[in-house]
C-alpha cells in the first residue's frame, strides 16, 4: 500500500512534465493546425541550452532558465517565419513532413555538436528528501513540479487575459475575420509557435535538472507529448494537463508492478485504445478529428 | 502509362546486365541494397501515394518480415524459398489487422498511430527475450543451400538476381494494382474523398487493399534482408529505415511508380558517398526532406512530368496519358 502511494506520487511528478511539454504541442495544434513533429527536439534543445547556460556559462538556475526561454522563443519565432509560414494553408501533409525533416535535422546536428553523453543541469535546490506521510520526494522534485504549475498557469493567463492572447483566440476562430479586424495574423502565428517552443524548452530544462538530459531524448518526448494530446483531445488545455497526469501515473504503476523495461509501451497502448474508442479525446470540445 | 511501363522495362534490362558487367563485390552489394530499398520504397509509396495517408510505421512490416524469416529459418529450418514468401504473408496478415484499426483515422492521427504500432513491435522485439532473443538479435540466419560452396562473388550475383526478382514481382504487383480499377479508385479517394464516396467508391476498402499490398511487399523485403544480412535485430523496426524510405519516396515523387526507384537509387548512392561523413549524413537528410517539401513538393518525377507535359513535342504523349488515367 505504501508503495502504491509512492508510485502515484512519482507518476504525478513525471505527469506534470508530460503536461507541460504536451501543452506546447496542443497550443500549436489548436491555434495553428500544425502538427509539430519536431516538438520533442525543441524540448531536447531546451535541455541542452539549459546545460550550456548553467554549466558552460556558469549562470545560476533561474538566469539560465530565463536565457533558455528567450533563446528558444526566438528559435520558435524563426522556425515559424522561415519554414512553417511557407506551407501555411496547404493542408496538413506539408507541415507534417516539414517538421519531421526539422526533427531529423535537429537531433542529428545536436548529436554531432554535443555528443551522446548525458548532460546534467545543476538544480537550484539540493536533492534532500522530503517526507510527506508515507511518500518520499526530493526538494528538487517538489520545486520542479511547482515550477511546472507556475508555467502552466502563466501560459493560461497569457492566452486568457492579454491582448496577444485575445488575438490568438480570434485568429484560431477565424483567421480571415481576424485579419479584417486588423490583427497581424502572421505575427500571431509566430508568437504562438514561440510560446509552444518555450513551454517545451522549459519542460526540457526542468526535467534535465531532476534526471539528466541527453540529445536523443527528443523522439520519445515527441511521442509522449502526442500520447497526452490525443488522450486529452487536440487543442484542449485541460486535456493536456489531465492527460499528462494520467500518462505519468499509468507509467509509474506499470513500471512498479509489471516491468520497467516495457514502460514506454503503455503510452502507445493508451494512444491506440484512445483512437479506437474515443478518437476525439477526453476533453475535446470540437467535433472533428483534425 | 506507356512511358512508365517502357521506362521500367529498360531499367529492368539494365539491371539484368549489371552483375555480368561488374565483377566487384562492393558494387554488387550496393546494387543489392538499391534493389532492396526499391522494394521498400515501392511498398511505402502504395500507402503514401495511393492511399494518400502518411505512414511513419512502415518499418513494422519490414521488421515483421525480417523476424518471421529469421525465426522460421532458425527454429524450423525452413529454406529461403519458403521463408521469404511466408514473411510476406505474415506481414500482410498483420497489415490486415493494423490497417483495420489505423485506416479509420486520417492526417496526423494516422501518422501517430502507425508510428505507435511500429514502436510497440520494436519494444516487444527488444524485450521478449525467449522468442526474439531481445537486444542480442537473431544471428546466423541460413543462406540458401545453393550457396554452400559458391565463391563470394557468385553469392553476391545470386543475391542480386534474387533481389531483382523480388523487385520485379513488387513492381509488377504495384503496376497491376495502380492501373486496375482498384488503383483508379484509390487515386479518386486520395484526390477527393467525398466525390469518391458519391460515385460509390468505399474509401476504406480501397485504402485497405493498398495497405495490405504495401505490407506484403515490405514483408518480402524484410525476409530477403534477413537472409542476405544473416542477422536480424530490433533495429529493423527503427526510425533510420523509416527515414530512408520516406526520403526515397519524397525525392522520387510519391504517386508514381518510377519515382521511388529513382529515389532508392539516388539515396543509396548518396548514403554510400557520404559514408565518411557518417554523422553528418542524417543531418543532411533532414535538410533534404525540408528542401524537398519546400521546393519540390511532387518530387523529381512530378517535376519531370510537369516539364514533359509542357513540352510541345511530348504533347501527344501527355494527351494520351490524360485520357488513359492518372500517371
Amino acid at each position: 500500500m505504501d508503495m502504491l502511494l509512492q508510485f502515484v506520487a512519482n507518476g504525478l511528478v513525471s505527469g506534470a512534465f508530460y503536461a507541460l511539454s504536451a501543452l506546447g504541442l496542443t497550443l500549436i495544434f489548436g491555434l495553428m493546425r500544425v502538427v509539430n513533429f519536431a516538438h520533442g527536439e525543441l524540448y531536447m534543445l531546451g535541455g541542452v541550452m539549459g546545460w550550456l547556460a548553467t554549466t558552460v556559462l556558469g549562470l545560476n538556475f533561474f538566469a539560465g532558465l530565463a536565457l533558455t526561454l528567450a533563446v528558444m522563443g526566438a528559435c520558435g519565432w524563426l522556425v515559424d517565419r522561415f519554414l512553417i509560414e511557407r506551407v501555411r494553408d496547404q493542408g496538413e501533409e506539408p507541415s507534417i513532413l516539414l517538421t519531421i525533416g526539422l526533427s531529423i535535422f535537429l537531433t542529428n546536428t545536436a548529436l554531432l555538436l554535443v555528443g551522446t553523453a548525458p548532460l546534467t543541469i545543476e538544480g537550484p535546490l539540493p536533492n534532500k528528501p522530503v517526507f510527506l506521510g508515507p511518500v518520499v520526494l526530493t526538494e528538487l522534485r517538489v520545486f520542479a513540479v511547482a515550477a511546472c504549475a507556475v508555467l502552466i498557469l502563466a501560459a493560461h493567463l497569457v492566452i486568457r487575459h492579454t491582448r496577444l492572447g485575445r488575438a490568438m483566440r480570434a485568429t484560431f476562430q477565424d483567421p480571415m475575420a481576424a485579419r479584417l479586424a486588423g490583427i497581424n495574423t502572421a505575427r500571431v502565428y509566430a508568437s504562438t509557435f514561440a510560446l509552444g517552443t518555450m513551454l517545451a524548452a522549459s519542460a526540457g530544462m526542468l526535467l534535465g535538472s531532476i534526471y539528466s538530459t541527453h540529445v536523443s531524448a527528443g523522439g520519445l518526448v515527441s511521442l509522449k507529448a502526442f500520447v497526452v494530446v490525443i488522450l486529452g483531445g487536440m487543442g484542449s488545455f485541460a486535456g493536456a494537463i489531465v492527460g499528462g497526469l494520467i500518462l505519468g501515473v499509468a507509467e509509474a504503476l506499470w513500471g512498479g508492478y509489471i516491468s520497467t523495461g516495457t514502460v514506454d509501451i503503455i503510452g502507445f497502448i493508451i494512444v491506440i485504445l484512445t483512437l479506437i474508442f474515443k478518437p476525439y479525446g477526453l476533453f475535446s470540445t470540437q467535433v472533428e478529428r483534425a | 502509362m506507356k512511358f512508365e511501363r517502357n521506362t521500367l522495362l529498360v531499367l529492368g534490362l539494365i539491371a539484368l546486365a549489371f552483375p555480368l558487367l561488374v565483377g566487384n563485390q562492393y558494387l554488387l552489394h550496393i546494387g543489392i541494397m538499391v534493389l532492396l530499398y526499391a522494394v521498400l520504397a515501392t511498398s511505402l509509396n502504395l500507402i503514401v501515394g495511393y492511399v494518400g495517408e502518411f505512414s511513419l510505421g512502415h518499418t513494422a512490416f519490414l521488421g515483421l518480415g525480417a523476424y518471421t524469416a529469421a525465426l522460421l529459418s532458425l527454429r524450423l529450418g525452413l529454406p529461403a524459398w519458403a521463408t521469404i514468401p511466408l514473411a510476406g504473408v505474415v506481414s500482410a496478415l498483420f497489415g490486415v489487422v493494423i490497417g483495420a484499426i489505423t485506416l479509420r483515422l486520417r492526417g496526423p492521427y494516422f501518422v501517430i498511430i502507425t508510428l505507435a504500432f511500429a514502436e510497440v513491435l520494436r519494444l516487444i522485439a527488444n524485450n521478449w527475450v525467449d522468442f526474439t532473443n531481445g537486444p542480442m538479435g537473431l544471428s546466423g540466419v541460413a543462406q540458401p543451400a545453393l550457396l554452400a560452396d559458391a565463391s563470394p562473388l557468385m553469392a553476391k550475383r545470386f543475391y542480386f538476381y534474387l533481389a531483382l526478382g523480388l523487385t520485379a514481382v513488387s513492381l509488377y504487383l504495384a503496376y497491376r494494382f495502380v492501373y486496375s480499377n482498384n488503383g483508379r479508385a484509390a487515386v479518386t479517394v486520395r484526390e477527393n474523398r467525398f466525390v469518391a464516396q458519391s460515385v460509390g467508391i468505399r474509401p476504406f476498402v480501397y485504402a485497405m487493399r493498398a495497405f495490405v499490398l504495401g505490407a506484403f511487399l515490405a514483408g518480402l523485403a524484410g525476409g530477403f534482408y534477413a537472409h542476405y544480412i544473416t542477422f536480424v535485430g530490433a533495429n529493423v523496426f527503427g526510425f533510420a529505415f523509416m527515414v530512408s524510405m520516406i526520403i526515397m519516396v519524397l525525392i522520387g515523387g510519391k504517386g508514381t511508380l518510377i519515382g521511388p526507384l529513382l529515389g532508392a537509387l539516388l539515396v543509396t548512392l548518396l548514403t554510400e558517398y557520404l559514408r565518411e561523413l557518417q554523422e553528418l549524413r542524417l543531418s543532411l537528410f533532414g535538410l533534404i526532406v525540408m528542401a524537398v517539401v519546400l521546393f519540390l513538393p511532387n518530387g523529381l518525377m512530378g517535376f519531370l512530368n510537369h516539364r514533359r507535359e509542357r513540352n510541345p513535342s511530348d504533347a501527344a504523349d501527355g494527351a494520351a496519358r490524360a485520357q488513359g488515367g492518372p500517371a
